[in-house]
């Protein structure tokens, strides 16, 4: 390696993460080996025990120096009696002198020097990383140590609480349900509001292809000046997920638990002797006492066993490593029936060949999922079914009484196979090479597999809506496959002072989705169950289909960074996105950012104050992005679809199937475009405070809805186009805190806090008009067919409840109600906020987590349609309704619409660290309790139910899967060598 | 050296990738424009102009003709119909309480389903004339096209017409710029035209469901009937030479084979929307509607047959206008409902037996068994929630009672007795020694009981204006119903119809 060499890879550290960062290290030290006096050996840690990778083992007052691996240790050929030192950016470098006699290792605990830490942190920022002190945007970062703990089935999971303006909301305790993700709220009232995910640099894969496992680090953009480098997918923001990958040396990792869960709450119904007090003080003479008691809310549960493993293997030398794991999940759910299994694998090896010029890059993510998805139906049911009827009649066979709402849930949930598999394969590819010194070319081949399998049978004898199928079978098979190339160019060089680095892009992207799906009735035995379906003898139309659709995008893109003096920064990007989704008239969209970094702190004039404020940096970013989820495949042309459009054909007494327009065309569609401002400042404060301030505002215009367009001219009532605007401002607060740091104790804790307002600017457009769009459907339950409880309407946030308001009951218990409808809140939360603290003492450690949503109204539909006096003695109650005086039949208004704010602790562990007698392996075992405690005035089961989309965002309708609290055991277990 | 051969290698990949071909690649769908071109292709468009009689139902509304919600406007307004509130159910935010009591305005959403299902079917019927202009096929094969699509269009426009006046009239697909109204007179002598134009090119062959030249007569006898109160200008004769052009259509012997499973087999239906439930064909569900939830087990002892919603039922004093004799009566359904499991009377939850009632205590709070129920159209165990039975829109009866009325009309009530004649044989019933006005009013109730016209005869007659039941007296706009208030909004063009 000549000098040259050298100073090109120092300075392109920033792109190929820590890894390159040791193994730049181990080169820079290989040509200085002195003869062999004695071999030492041993592991670099931080004061919390965590071993250092990448830091510098050095004999004092010579050259002779070598870097840690990935578990911190290093091996170093010294003369005896010499004195090493360990030195790591962000620490204080600690000395330790050569014992002649001893072969025993040589440990180092270094102190971090605080703040020093942040800085050096690798970011990903797309198409590249910076030094997180580079950064100009709001990028908030969470690596492997702090992401969320415990039986977590899903990555997203692992950031509940962690990032700032992040809020995750699982709406349902069943197992095979996902989170919805928003940062700094939601965007659009069509299109899908998650962000971005990246994995690898694979961007827009499916989250759950990576397992919490297997997260390296996760990395948040946010600003749009971070983002718009994605183009007409940033809109709502980036998840950069990087994986682990093998490292110096050979590990081996096993992680297991085994939990046991139980629905955490239930709404108190009349039991079965209740309502028998009811009946006889209320003197119903009617009512018919079916004898038995039941509890049909825990007819329907059971106690969740659940338990996980995860197998990890690393390894790897100067020049390539490999890493891969398995891992099975077995999480039951606390309704019986519902389950997830998930057993995936994770395979990634790099190789480096002429003389580290050139890297290559594979992983290989593959992983099954087997789930029984359930009838969300049996909830209502549960509610409704009067408490004295049995669940099983004498005979044995399920009782069925009354109409549709008041069927058997134990029949539903029990005459009934449900059978689905997920199937998912991710697969890349990626070729790295320096060349010119000064420049580095990646090219990256990946692919995305998603497929999904559906099984469902009901047998002969179920009786489904009053009415048996005789037998109902049915598979559908649906994949999903993307296809990407995306290659770019890196520039970099240093100036004296100045840094410049330059990045140009192309991406091809390709997505084709496809399926079919089969259903028969009328089966003679329920042998087959789904298995056969042809042997069901009654064929309707449409009970066979298919489909298959594609789309692509084309982009290209641009960054260029500028520092000088490690003072100023300032950052410009640009993407060019084509897609086929858009309409012919708008067919690509450009999507500009700019933003300035000043780090006040490196200035001479701060030197007084560097000892209380240790960093001080203030960013500021505008950018230009998009979202174009909500277009789906051919929504800008005129279509003629078939296969659910019969005419009668009298001369031959037969159907034949018709052609007929499904949409109105629109060829000016494109995507939503959103122009956020933001301003941040990160700060340092004494010895072990860090954090970051944030306040943005975002403008979402040409959003896309599919609005009401008249009829006529119209040839369907409504028509997807770009019309509305959306705003969204808020702040946001990160803090890092070293609360306590001695020798045996230690105790840090972090808390994320945000603040949003959404607000609908605009809903109308010279071509299209509308005034409010009814949302928030009350239809299907009783007497509210057509009924809506919110609007959609300039001034008002998404999900604002409009009805009237009640001030209580009059003498006759009936909703005494104002004369106007009004705006009674809304679904958005005002404040959001998460905590997490870790305390270690010796070998134990302890950590507790939550996090809270504040603000956010929510309509409890189902206490609105419990309340009712009109379903006793036929039905149910809950027990706080007979107090309620209640005498009123149901009605939407504010009286049911709730403060829903609530703190969940969601986790607490507490581990110990076994002590064994070989160094190079670590045991650990913990307890953890999730979902322990949730501090409330929201009278429902659960106070955090969706509040994304638009059909019922905010509505807590019978709906909801109770969600388990769990206790659960685990081991983690490693041997490093 | 090595490092630059990589590196041109992949510089030059960054180039040579470069595909940007951002056209839709279409593989279950078709673009308008590939298709229409062989006359297969065209008979499949055509058959759309037809499958959209059965309406739809979607995010905004449920425009179904059979039920929900453009059957259920025209029979709650009626003086036959009510969905009378119980308990909880079929409140619905009042839509239902208003139409009965005559108080509806622009918000209802029975109104936007009616309003929604004659333009959808009207704008498809564009696009297929627009599509067949297109094809290859000869101005002579296209005539005949252009008339029953023609025809198909006008009838829509007449139940326009009927419902709201003064529509816009749209025919060309293309022109996308926003309506204005156009007057009643002027939306009239459009259908008239129209009908008139396509005549020629029609079949004059019994064809069952298709729009025939006896369909175009027949939809141009309505006209003609409420020509006074659609203009204001009687057309007596006019429709009676209309009715007396249909032919080769008798009464069916049993007034009940029109409404039987299989009622294509009538000889007295003129123009019918065909349902076949494997065929797909979904709206078509009225008896679950109406009939209680229970009522299954009268139908099947294992209770096999689709639930019911407790909904639809007759206003109180229909059920007793009909003389036990009269064979039609059994068009509904009351009294004690029997068990078949065990041949005693159901039992509700409420712990009390269902018993349809004539008597409903009020429209907005009645009980779960009050009203007798709609029992037209056959019901029989083992039936699917979309029935098959085809919804009868003209059956020859109405002519021949079209005909009577416009006789007695016309101060000849003794022409029309034949007429009278042939209907009140079947039903079992007396003639009267002279038929009057008063006589034709009652006999049209009884005949078409629940067939979704009995509006449009309350507004011809005059009953419609007079107190009835639980609603005062109605002021002469409420003759048509206002144009849908989102319709107004996303058309500053339209302007909302006097009264409104």
């Amino acid at each position: 390696m000549n000098n040259k060499n050298k100073k090109i890879v120092l300075h392109q550290v920033w792109a190929n993460k820590s890894l390159l960062l040791m193994i730049l290290m181990l080169f820079l030290s290989a040509g200085v080996y002195a003869q062999g006096k004695k071999l030492i050996t041993g592991t670099v840690y931080d004061n919390s025990g965590v071993p250092l990778a990448g830091a510098t083992v050095k004999e004092s007052g010579t050259k002779n120096a070598v870097s840690t691996d990935f578990v911190g240790k290093f091996v170093l050929e010294v003369a005896s009696g010499s004195t090493i030192e360990a030195a790591f950016m962000g620490f204080n470098t600690k000395t330790a002198q050569v014992d002649a006699n001893s072969n025993a290792p040589i440990n180092f605990r270094l102190d971090s020097s605080v703040n020093m830490l942040d800085d050096i942190k690798i970011v990903s920022v797309g198409y590249g990383t910076m030094r997180k002190s580079d950064l100009t945007g709001a990028i908030s970062t969470v690596s492997a140590d702090n992401l969320a703990k415990g039986t977590i089935s899903s990555t997203e999971q692992v950031l509940q609480g962690k990032v700032a303006g992040l809020t995750l909301v699982k709406d349902s305790g069943d197992p095979s349900y996902g989170s919805s993700i928003r940062l700094r709220g939601g965007t659009s009232l069509t299109a899908s509001n998650n962000p971005l995910i990246v994995v690898d640099g694979i961007a827009g894969v499916d989250i759950n292809i990576v397992q919490p496992s297997d997260v390296k680090s996760i990395d948040v953009l946010k600003d749009a000046s971070a983002t718009a480098i994605y183009g007409s997918r940033g809109a709502n923001g980036v998840i950069i997920i990087t994986t682990k990958s093998g490292v110096r040396g050979v590990s081996v990792t096993y992680n297991g638990y085994s939990g046991v869960g139980t629905a955490s709450n239930h709404i108190d119904m009349l039991s079965a002797n209740q309502w028998r007090g009811y009946v006889r003080e209320n003197n119903m003479k009617d009512a018919i006492d079916y004898g038995a008691n039941t509890n049909w809310q825990k007819e329907l549960e059971q106690t969740a066993i659940s338990h996980s493993h995860t197998l990890s293997i690393s390894s790897g030398n100067g020049d390539s490593g490999f890493r891969t794991s398995l891992s099975y999940l077995d999480n039951q759910g606390v309704i019986k029936s519902t389950d997830l299994k998930r057993l995936s694998a994770n395979l990634n090896a790099y190789q480096y060949i002429l003389n580290k010029a050139v890297k290559f890059d594979t992983g290989l993510f593959a992983s099954i999922d087997k789930f029984h998805p359930l009838d969300y139906r049996i909830f209502e049911r549960a509610f409704n079914l009067n408490p004295t009827i049995p669940v099983r009649d004498a005979n044995g066979n399920f009782t069925s009484v009354g109409g549709t709402l008041y069927e058997n849930p134990v029949e539903i949930q029990t005459n009934r196979t449900a059978d689905n598999d997920r199937n998912r394969l991710l697969g890349y590819f990626k070729s790295e090479a320096k060349f010119f010194n000064d420049f580095k070319a990646v090219v990256n081949l990946s692919m995305e597999y998603n497929a999904n399998k559906g099984n469902t049978y009901k047998p002969t004898y179920a009786v489904m809506e009053g009415q048996t199928e005789d037998g109902y079978a049915q598979k559908t098979y649906g994949e999903y496959v993307t296809s990407q190339v995306e290659t770019y160019l890196n520039y970099t060089k240093t100036l004296g002072k100045s840094n410049i680095n330059g990045m140009v892009g192309y991406s091809y992207f390709e997505n084709i989705y496809e399926g079919f799906g089969a259903q028969r009735s009328g089966f003679v035995t329920d042998l087959f169950s789904y298995n056969n379906l042809g042997a069901g003898y009654n064929y309707r139309l449409g009970d066979v289909y298919s489909y298959k659709g594609k789309s692509n995008l084309v982009s290209l893109f641009a960054r260029a960074n500028y520092s000088y003096d490690s003072k100023y920064m300032l950052t410009a990007t640009i993407r060019k996105d084509g897609s086929s989704r858009f309409g012919e008239n708008n067919k690509w969209g450009t999507f500009p950012s700019a933003s300035a970094a000043w780090k006040i702190s490196n200035e001479d004039f701060m030197k007084s104050t560097e000892n209380w404020l240790t960093n001080l940096k203030l960013r500021v970013g505008y950018g230009v992005t998009g979202n174009q989820d909500g277009i789906g495949e051919y929504k800008s042309l005129s279509i003629l679809g078939v296969g659910r459009d019969s005419y009668y054909d009298p001369a031959t007494d037969s159907w034949s199937l018709a052609y007929s327009p499904t949409q109105n065309p629109n060829p000016d569609l494109k995507w939503e475009t959103t122009e956020q401002f933001n301003i941040g400042v990160d700060f340092g404060l004494f010895k072990g405070i860090t954090g970051s301030f944030e306040w943005y505002s975002k403008n979402t215009k040409d959003l896309l809805y599919t609005y009401e367009v008249p009829q006529p001219p119209y040839l369907v009532g409504t028509m997807l186009a770009n019309v509305g605007e959306l705003s969204n401002k808020g702040l946001e607060l990160t803090l890092n805190a070293k609360i306590m740091e001695r020798e045996k104790f230690t105790w840090n804790a972090n808390l994320t806090m945000a603040h949003n307002i959404q607000k609908i600017e605009k809903l109308s457009n010279p071509s299209y008009k509308t005034d409010v769009i009814y949302s928030g459907s009350l239809h299907g339950l009783s007497g509210m067919s057509n009924q809506y409880s919110q609007i959609i309407a300039e001034g008002y946030p998404v999900g604002t409840f409009w009805g009237y308001e009640a001030s209580g009951l009059d003498a006759d218990g009936k909703f005494i109600l104002g004369t106007e409808k009004k705006d009674l809140g809304n679904v958005q939360p005002d404040f959001s906020m998460g905590l997490g603290m870790d305390f270690t003492y010796g070998n134990f450690d302890l950590g507790i987590s939550g996090y809270g949503l504040f603000g956010q109204k929510v309509l409890n539909a189902t206490n609105m349609m419990l309340y009712d006096p009109n379903r006793m003695a036929a039905y149910n109650v809950p027990d706080d309704f007979v107090g309620s005086g209640i005498k009123s039949p149901p009605t939407f208004s504010s009286y049911w619409i709730e403060d829903a704010s609530f703190f969940r602790i969601q986790s607490l562990t507490v581990g110990y660290v076994i002590p064994l007698k070989s160094k190079i392996s670590k045991l650990r075992v913990y307890m953890m309790g999730e979902n322990l405690a949730v501090f409330t005035n929201y009278s429902g089961v659960d106070p955090e139910v969706n509040l994304s989309g638009l059909d019922n965002p905010g509505i807590d309708r019978f709906n909801n899967y109770p969600r388990p609290m769990t206790i659960s055991f685990g081991v983690n277990f490693s041997i490093n060598n | 050296m090595k490092i630059k051969i990589t590196a041109v290698l992949i510089i030059s990949m960054l180039f040579t990738i470069s595909c940007t071909n951002l056209d839709e690649e279409l593989f279950d769908k078709v673009e308008d424009t590939n298709f229409g071109k062989t006359p297969k292709e065209v008979d499949a468009l055509v058959g759309g102009a037809y499958s959209s009689l059965r309406g739809f139902g979607d995010a905004i509304s449920n425009s179904y003709p059979t039920c929900e919600y453009v059957f259920f406007l025209n029979e709650t307004v009626s003086d036959e119909a009510t969905i009378p509130t119980r308990g909880t159910n079929w409140y619905d935010g009042g839509q239902y309480q208003d139409a009965q009591k005559h108080t509806w305005n622009a918000d209802n959403r029975m109104i936007l389903s009616a309003w929604r299902y004659n333009y959808a079917g009207i704008a498809k019927i564009n696009s297929i004339i627009y599509q067949v202009d297109k094809s290859s096929l000869a101005a002579d094969a296209k005539a005949p096209i252009y008339a029953e699509l023609k025809g198909l269009r006008a009838y829509y426009y007449y139940n326009l017409l009927d419902l709201f006046g003064n529509v816009p009239i749209v025919t060309n697909f293309e022109d996308v710029g926003l309506p204005s109204n156009s007057t009643r007179k002027q939306v009239y002598d459009f259908v008239e035209k129209e009908l008139l134009d396509a005549i020629p090119h029609l079949t004059s062959n019994v064809v069952y469901s298709k729009l025939t030249k006896n369909v175009a007569y027949s939809i141009l006898a309505r006209l003609y009937l409420n020509s006074e109160a659609f203009i204001s200008t009687p057309r007596w004769q006019d429709c009676i030479d209309m009715c007396q052009k249909i032919s080769g259509y008798t009464l069916a012997p049993d007034f009940f084979a029109n409404f039987a499973t299989e009622n294509q087999k009538s000889p007295e239906i003129i123009f019918a929307i065909p349902y076949d439930s494997k065929a797909g064909t979904v709206g078509n569900y009225m008896s679950s509607m109406s009939c209680h939830y229970l009522h299954k087990l009268t139908l099947s002892a294992t209770g096999d047959y689709p639930w019911s919603a407790n909904g639809m039922c007759a206003q109180p004093g229909v059920y007793s206008a009909f003389a036990d004799t009269d064979k039609r009566k059994k068009c509904m359904v009351a009294g004690d409902q029997i068990n078949l499991a065990t041949g005693s009377v159901i039992i509700m939850d409420n712990g009390e037996p269902l018993t349809y009632t004539e008597e409903v205590n009020s429209v907005a709070d009645a009980k779960e068994n009050q009203g007798v129920r709609i029992g037209k159209y056959e019901m029989k165990a083992g039936e699917m929630w979309e029935r098959d039975h085809d919804f009868v829109l003209i059956r020859y009866a109405e002519i021949l009672m079209m005909q009577a009325e416009c006789y007695v009309r016309l101060g000849s009530p003794d022409l029309a007795k034949p007429f009278v004649q042939q209907v009140t044989a079947r039903a079992g019933e007396e003639m009267p020694a002279t038929v009057d006005l008063a006589f034709i009013d009652q006999e049209l109730l009884k005949e078409f009981t629940f067939e979704g016209k009995r509006r449009t005869d309350n507004i011809r007659f005059g009953t419609f204006f007079l107190p009835w039941w639980e609603k005062g007296a109605t002021e002469q706009y409420r003759a048509i119903f206002p144009i849908p208030s989102t319709v107004l909004t996303t058309n500053k063009n339209l302007k909302q119809n006097p009264g409104y």
